[in-house]
């Protein structure tokens, strides 16, 4: 008994045709070409998770929520650069109000705050993110637009100059908090205004609202070297941040939040900078706003109300 | 070899067969564009060196006496009675323009205290009767690990600051329940023989995203 010759199986690669060919070819390509476009994607898997895009808003997280959270973002920091961070979500203490004072008679312009604070905050190198700008100011006015960030002199302090640094002035009125269409930047019962970078759109109407140049945003993907990462990290304040969100000062939540100094302050060569609790009526802070010659709020006339006040000592 | 019957309109489905296989080099053109996109090496940037690590330095400029007995330095500069006599103050000469003449022995010493440089008188502030210490004009002696309470005599104003924590350099904790402050002594940024702050080296400026030649000095 031998079995009659079956038709061969149009299923079975021997059945290919050119038209089942074509069509196969043309699947494969399509599909190719739809990887290919997604591939764009693959730089952002190294910073961004489903967990991520499914988390939720700061103020409603839970407790175990953020614990979550924080375990995700210490493996994301350890296997982008090797270091394993300590990240914190601080809250802000019961009964403190943080303002900032600047002796504009001490200020030298020597540019070290500005560079703690990037070793601090873990800003990207390259782009350069600078949350403070020390603007060379000549004698006899206050007129920011005199001002130059850009000098280049080999000594300082140049003589005519006094030298004013400008960051997040920590208002009580914060324009760029109303602009903000998804409530990602808020202030902060002790007075900070902070912003949560997994719920930053990038918008950038905060960058624009703010009169004192504030903000800054992250163009491209930040770049830190690993040696210089600080591994102390809060979740408000310095941990790494992604290409496309917003940044600025937020007084070091990480170190204030704990009862240290802002880094800006402890560099500073010639104690211009200080800092503490106004509503505690014996801190420095206090002090200076009771007995200096405390003339401005930087751009009163804008409504904002700093927490950042400059004096003299003279 | 097919069994399928050739159908009419053969004319059709080959044009759909030249248009799927053009589709096809399309896409398969367009894949290789996209790869090569992601592959390709980022826009060029200006190149910034990382900041020197002087620029993030906290410790103080000087040390004081305090500090070097804190360190267990040497402290053969402190001793007064190793080279000059006891009960024989040391006498102080002036050039024909009235300005100090510092021992070589002092050579170290830069005058330059109070406006014009007036205040060089040695005794104003060491003590000629036990170079070991300091004197106060109303005649307090003042160890060298005190000297706030030298300055102070004369800088008021800069005491009750220095005091309040408005003059002077703090680190540590803002928070005093949480843990202390340091606080820095008059003599660890001043120079007692010449106080006033030097110029430095400014660390450096920032850079653009895309460097450019800065802005002309504005007008003033």
């Amino acid at each position: 008994m031998s079995a009659p010759p079956t038709p061969p199986d149009p299923t079975s690669d021997a059945a290919m045709t050119r038209r089942s060919f074509l069509r196969g070819t043309a699947a494969f390509g399509g599909l190719t070409a739809l990887a290919a476009s997604l591939a764009p994607l693959r730089e952002l898997s190294d910073f961004s998770s489903t967990e991520q895009f499914l988390q939720k808003y700061y103020k409603e997280m839970t407790p175990s929520d953020m614990a979550k959270v924080i375990a995700r973002i210490e493996r994301e920091v350890q296997h982008q650069y090797g270091v394993r961070p300590h990240v914190r979500d601080l809250k802000p203490m019961d009964g403190v109000e943080f303002v900032y004072c600047l002796n504009l008679t001490r200020c030298i312009g020597c540019r070290k705050c500005v560079h703690a604070c990037v070793a601090e905050n873990n800003q990207s190198r390259n782009p350069e993110i600078q949350y403070i700008r020390v603007l060379k100011m000549p004698h006899g006015s206050m007129d920011v637009e005199k001002g130059d960030h850009n000098y280049k002199d080999a000594q300082v302090p140049d003589k005519g100059f006094f030298y004013m640094p400008v960051q997040c002035q920590q208002c009580k009125n914060p324009p760029c908090v109303k602009v903000c269409p998804v409530n990602a930047t808020w202030q902060e019962k002790d007075g900070i205004t902070v912003i949560d970078y997994d719920w930053c759109i990038g918008c950038r109407y905060c960058e624009a609202a703010c009169p004192y140049f504030a903000r800054r945003f992250n163009f491209t993907k930040p770049e830190i070297p690993k040696d210089r990462l600080n591994p102390e990290m809060a979740y408000l304040g310095n941990r790494p941040r992604k290409m496309g969100v917003m940044e600025k000062c937020h007084f070091c939540i990480q170190r204030t939040r704990a009862g240290k100094y802002p880094a800006c302050l402890e560099v500073c060569p010639v104690g211009a900078r200080k800092f503490g609790n106004i509503l505690d009526p014996e801190s420095e802070v206090s002090h200076i706003l009771r007995e200096k010659r405390v003339f401005i709020q930087l751009k009163e006339e804008m409504g904002t109300s700093p927490r950042f006040y400059y004096y003299f000592d003279k | 070899m097919d069994p399928r019957p050739t159908r009419p309109g053969n004319s059709k489905s080959s044009r759909t067969n030249l248009w799927l296989g053009g589709l096809t080099v399309g896409f398969l053109g367009l894949a290789g564009l996209f790869l090569a996109g992601t592959r390709s090496p980022r826009p060029a940037r200006a190149d910034i060196p990382p900041v020197d690590k002087k620029f993030l330095e906290t410790t103080p400029w000087r040390q004081t006496y305090a500090d070097l007995v804190k360190a267990k330095e040497d402290l053969s500069d402190y001793d007064c009675y190793g080279c000059h006599e006891k009960n024989k103050p040391p006498p102080i000469r002036f050039d024909d323009k009235g300005k100090i003449i510092i021992p070589k022995e002092h050579a170290n010493i830069v005058m330059g205290h109070g406006s014009h440089d007036r205040n060089d008188l040695c005794y104003n502030c060491h003590n000629e009767q036990n170079l070991e210490t300091l004197q106060v004009r109303d005649g307090r002696q003042v160890k060298f690990d005190n000297i706030p309470l030298l300055c102070g005599s004369c800088h008021g104003p800069t005491l009750r600051d220095w005091d309040a924590g408005a003059h002077g350099r703090t680190s540590g904790f803002w928070d005093r329940k949480l843990g202390e402050a340091q606080r820095l002594s008059c003599a660890n940024c001043h120079n007692p023989h010449s106080p006033r702050i030097p110029p430095r080296e400014p660390a450096p400026g920032p850079h653009t995203l895309h460097e450019t030649t800065p802005p002309a000095q504005p007008g003033h």
